[in-house]
């Protein structure tokens, strides 16, 4: 399960920005969307005839996948950072 | 403690060499035993975790450009479980638009197992390309 989203970027002549994203709490205090979500997934695996307990299966491994992930783009003085611990 | 080390340490105490020499010969010994520096061709043998892509580029302007993206393998795993997931009449509507196009190519027949064993086999896959302008580097480590 992820647990901090981490965004850096760096512009030139300003600031760097550098965002940590605790994600348990983000997704409590998103909760209600992620319901919606999760509802809006199960009415689309219905219409396309798709086995609902295996896709919500396969989006779980998917996100428990997701520690470690990291993109890092740097051209020129800009940069972009995104890191999924 | 390996045997060298115990035998300079056994040789300072019992005063056959000083304090000086057993450390000089004590930083022979890590300098033989130190492993060499990592590489992609000198990775440890073990399971990779992470798939890597490493693009170093120099524009027309001269300014360079770096990108390195690590995604881990069980993320490729866990992916190659939504070819699963896609509707049998999607397949059949991809594979006409396929042969229409001239890929011959049954998508029906294309097995979550069959990409997990590529994926697992994706651990031995180096890949590098080389341009005036541009490198390239994909691996696993």
């Amino acid at each position: 399960m992820p647990q901090l989203l981490t965004v850096r970027v760096k512009r030139p002549d300003r600031r760097p920005i550098r965002v940590w994203v605790p994600l348990l709490p983000a997704v409590l205090v998103l909760s209600p969307v992620v319901v919606l979500a999760v509802l809006a997934a199960v009415v689309a695996c219905q219409v396309f005839r798709i086995d609902v307990v295996r896709a919500l299966g396969t989006g779980w491994r998917i996100v428990s996948a997701l520690p470690g992930t990291r993109f890092d783009l740097e051209y020129s003085r800009t940069a972009v950072l995104v890191a999924i611990r | 403690m390996n045997e060298q080390r115990k035998d300079i340490l056994g040789m300072l105490a019992e005063g056959k060499i000083t304090a000086e020499e057993a450390e000089q010969l004590i930083a022979a010994l890590e300098r033989d035993q130190s492993p060499p520096a990592s590489s992609i061709g000198t990775r440890p043998k073990g399971r990779a975790k992470y798939l890597r892509l490493m693009v170093d580029t120099i524009d027309e302007n001269g300014e360079p450009g770096r990108i390195n993206v690590r995604v881990p393998l069980q993320l490729l795993r866990a992916g190659v479980q939504l070819t699963a997931l896609i509707p049998p009449q999607a397949l059949t509507a991809a594979n006409a638009k396929l042969d229409k196009s001239g890929v011959p190519f049954d998508l029906t027949q294309l097995k979550p197992e069959h990409l997990e064993a590529l994926v697992d086999h994706l651990d031995e896959l180096t890949m590098e390309v080389d341009q005036p302008d541009a490198q390239v580097r994909v691996f696993c480590e």
